[in-house]
């Protein structure tokens, strides 16, 4: 994403790492001369977290390929630039999936979505970066190559080098290859419309009666009206529901859904056109809380306007789709305790959300010096 | 007594502070047999407040401590040598359950199967389920990672941990993780979990809640060779049904069983049994139960048992998380260890185990979580005869390298502690060890937080030359 890249990092010197090694040997050469470093996947998530200010931009793009997949251990090692489009073919002819959906279409690498922990809907069952990654080979800020973890689903050998890879968006290495558990495809999956009424009282009556009901949802995503509309499902508040299991089981969910709300069959393909039909400018950012405080996050959100606003029910997100940036204060319209994460907003806007609390902190920051003592990998990206 | 036990019994009261080696005698050993170590002296808080002012009192004179739940962990990990004892188990208080957000904050000496047993009227349990469950304590699961049968389905500790209050070496209290969402930033809760006591005392843990299933259903397959046992585990697995449990066991395991009183109906003509739970909505369950019973009929099992009702299910299970115990009958002491393969490797790993125990003329009595490949084979042996614990000892390195060697872990869920320190550079690279260490040194600068452990000291160069009297001894 040569554009993308212009509007970033205007002068950035810009190299290409074939292996681990070289990412090694760039990062040794960066901080002997003290140059700040961006790393990129694909480039189609640059704009997420904070402003990064480099001159040197290292492209993991081409460290790509499967280097182990045993389909009977249910495990897969890929390097860090493989898309997860790559992964899902290798895994499908043998009936197995890797279940991390985040947002952006599937030309998203398996290292970019693991360095910023990504999730998507599955991440309210059984996609969450943290619980999939078994083990990670990164390059520190120092231009060592650390691995973490192993290639087996369970083990508690050592320090968690993995946990706190996941989501530290490469401000303590570039993250080369990972080992992630797959799962098996289930005999039946299957995606349903329900019907949602508008009023924020019979919301939360409806959200409440399906997370208590007899359901074991592999997503449940709520739809704001602008949201379901770009997915051709009316403009209307819509919760999709995402259930799995073998036949019985699912038709029986299916039934007792249909007991709560108006249900209906959805296009097997609505997830892959959420995740697809992020804008193309503007700001998309998730704000959440704790799962009993949805329905406030939703109402908020969807009193801004006709917005396009999406919620994974389990985790407590809302995740907001603004063509542009709203002209009050977005962060002061919520609670000063919601938790955001930017994933994409435009170079003008400067409005930033608050911080970590004091303690954490300073361990934060102790722990980035503990990887990179310069501190030259992607500075600014985390509030660190 | 000394001036430092004088102040930790102005804390924490005289009774709490132990100094007298008839009284900390019991604290010299933990689930690891064949260790003891002796504290300095055992210092028992009851409170939150007296476990950072006792932790703050120990970083003014630089005393080296290690924190204990109940002292079941079968890594050392609670070994205390020279250093004080911080004994966790007061801190049993469950602060808050919440039932909407399925979520409970407890301190740390809150007992695994209490804090299910309390979240059962809201149809709520913490789904870790070590088979020490009925002793051990949050802050020890949290310390250690701890895993159980059921962790094939629902995860291991590190899965169900939102948030950590932990007072950190120093002195200071760090918030470490949130439950109020996406909280941006590393993940320390995730880091903190698995840190075996290294980087501090967590003083509350807020854990997540999994309901209750609507159905459980337990099957007990019996085969007449281990190979067919494993390759009944993978065509299960290959299915896309996750099992709650699936477990194996040897025929050394069940016979020791059957001969005590704990006792579940296993056949002791057995090569091996696996003991499979499937649970979830009662709609879908019953399907999976008909497919793992035809799959476990394909790959050669002579029956198939379902129980019928939950004495029938409890009774499987006793033996199966009693078995450890069950093993004391043969012999006064007990290694039970535990390694991680891959799953595929099973058939090739328990043929070798079985070579192994034949060479060294040892009986290795293997019980286990077939599922995802965690072994535990367990040698019950007199600890008191030399020549035997040799043996021992040389057949455990064996199959621990050889687990290493197939691409597996040398622990799933014991921990490294003390007992496994040696086996670390066969897993990890140099670099890795160190970075670990500098990890380490973050939480811990002074090294007094359960020094010796996890990772071997000589992996620490930076280290390299510091005197270690540079840590006061109490």
């Amino acid at each position: 994403m040569p554009d993308e890249l212009a509007v970033t990092a205007p002068r950035a010197e810009r190299v290409v790492a074939r292996d681990a090694a070289d990412v090694a040997g760039f990062v040794r050469d960066a901080r002997d001369t003290g140059a700040a470093v961006r790393l990129a996947g694909r480039g189609t998530w640059l704009e997420a977290g904070g402003r990064v200010a480099a001159a040197r931009h290292l492209d993991l793009s081409s460290l790509t390929g499967i280097t182990e997949y045993v389909p009977g251990d249910l495990t897969l090692t890929a390097r860090a630039g493989t898309t997860l489009a790559e992964i899902a073919d290798a895994t499908a002819a043998h009936g197995q999936w890797l279940p991390l959906d985040p947002f952006g279409d599937a030309r998203g690498t398996l290292g970019a979505t693991l360095a910023t922990a990504s999730a998507g809907p599955l991440g309210a069952s059984v996609g969450l970066p943290r619980d999939v990654a078994v083990g990670v080979s990164f390059v520190s800020g120092d231009g060592e190559v650390i691995q973490g973890g192993g290639r087996v689903v369970k083990n508690v050998a050592g320090f968690d080098l993995v946990r706190l890879t996941i989501g530290a968006w490469g401000t303590l290495g570039a993250i080369v290859e990972a080992t992630v558990r797959l799962r098996a495809r289930p005999e039946a999956d299957e995606t349903f419309c329900v019907t949602v009424p508008p009023e924020r009282d019979a919301i939360a009556t409806l959200l409440a009666n399906v997370r208590n009901a007899a359901l074991e949802p592999l997503a449940a995503e709520l739809l704001s009206p602008a949201c379901a509309a770009g997915l051709g499902l009316g403009h209307r508040p819509v919760l999709l529901v995402r259930l799995a299991g073998n036949a019985t089981g699912v038709h029986h969910q299916r039934s007792t859904l249909s007991k709560l709300a108006t249900t209906a069959p959805a296009p097997s393909d609505t997830w892959s056109r959420l995740a697809q039909s992020d804008p193309v400018a503007g700001l998309v950012a998730r704000v959440s809380r704790r799962p009993s405080e949805l329905v406030r996050l939703w109402t908020t959100a969807i009193s801004l306007g006709d917005v396009d606003a999406h919620a994974t029910l389990a985790r407590g997100i809302v995740r907001l789709r603004l063509p542009a940036p709203p002209a009050h204060d977005l962060f002061g319209t919520f609670d000063a305790a919601d938790h955001w994460i930017i994933e994409r907003a435009p170079l003008s806007w400067t409005a930033r959300p608050g911080r970590m609390a004091p303690a954490s902190d300073d361990l934060s920051r102790r722990i980035r010096l503990a990887f990179d003592s310069t501190g030259i990998l992607n500075p600014g990206i985390l509030d660190l | 007594m000394s001036p430092l036990a004088t102040q930790l019994a102005d804390i924490v009261g005289s009774r709490y502070v132990l100094t007298r080696p008839a009284e900390t005698f019991v604290y010299t050993a933990d689930g690891l047999p064949g260790y003891r170590r002796q504290p300095t002296l055992v210092v028992m808080p009851g409170t939150r407040d007296e476990v950072v002012g006792v932790v703050r009192l120990l970083a003014a004179h630089k005393v080296a401590f290690v924190p204990r739940g109940a002292g079941t962990g079968l890594s050392g990990g609670a070994l205390a040598d020279g250093a004080v004892l911080l004994a966790l188990h007061r801190l049993r208080r469950i602060l808050a359950i919440d039932p909407e957000n399925r979520l409970a904050v407890v301190e740390p000496g809150v007992v695994n199967a209490s804090l299910s047993r309390a979240t059962a009227s809201h149809g709520l349990h913490y789904a870790p389920d070590p088979s020490s469950q009925a002793a051990c304590t949050i802050g020890g699961n949290v310390a250690e990672n701890a895993g159980g049968p059921h962790c094939l389905k629902y995860g291991v500790t590190m899965n169900h941990i939102l948030a950590v209050t932990a007072v950190l070496p120093d002195g200071s209290v760090a918030t470490l993780g949130s439950a109020d969402g996406e909280a941006p930033g590393y993940d320390l809760a995730g880091t903190f979990t698995g840190s075996e006591g290294c980087f501090g005392v967590a003083l509350d843990v807020t854990v997540r809640l999994t309901r209750n299933p609507e159905a459980v259903r337990t099957l007990l397959a019996d085969f007449t060779s281990i190979d067919d046992a494993a390759r009944a585990v993978s065509a299960i697995v290959a299915t896309g049904i996750v099992p709650a449990a699936l477990e194996m066991m040897d025929q050394p395991t069940i016979r020791a069983v059957e001969a005590s009183i704990y006792a579940a109906g296993y056949p002791v003509d057995a090569a091996a049994v696996l003991l499979i739970e499937v649970d979830g909505l009662a709609a879908g369950v019953e399907p999976d139960v008909a497919l793992v019973d035809a799959l476990c009929r394909q790959h050669g099992a002579r029956t198939v048992r379902i129980a019928r009702d939950d004495a029938e299910r409890a009774r499987l299970w006793q033996g199966r998380k009693k078995a450890f115990g069950a093993m004391g009958r043969i012999a006064p002491h007990l290694v039970v260890q535990d390694a991680v393969v891959p799953r595929t490797k099973l058939p090739h790993v328990m043929a070798t185990i079985g070579a192994i125990a034949a060479r060294h003329h040892v009986t290795v009595c293997n019980v286990f979580h077939a599922g995802d490949g965690n072994l535990h084979p367990n040698i019950a042996y007199n600890a008191d005869d030399a020549a035997e614990s040799a043996r021992v000892h040389a057949a455990m390195r064996e199959i621990m390298t050889l687990c290493v060697e197939v691409g597996g872990s040398v622990t799933g869920e014991h921990g490294i502690g003390l007992d496994k320190l040696d086996y670390m550079p066969l897993i990890f690279p140099e670099a890795s060890l160190a970075a670990m260490c500098r990890l380490r040194e973050v939480f811990d600068p002074e090294r007094r937080a359960n020094p010796g452990k996890v990772v071997p000291i000589r992996s620490c160069r930076e280290w390299a030359g510091v005197p270690a009297t540079r840590v006061a001894r109490a």
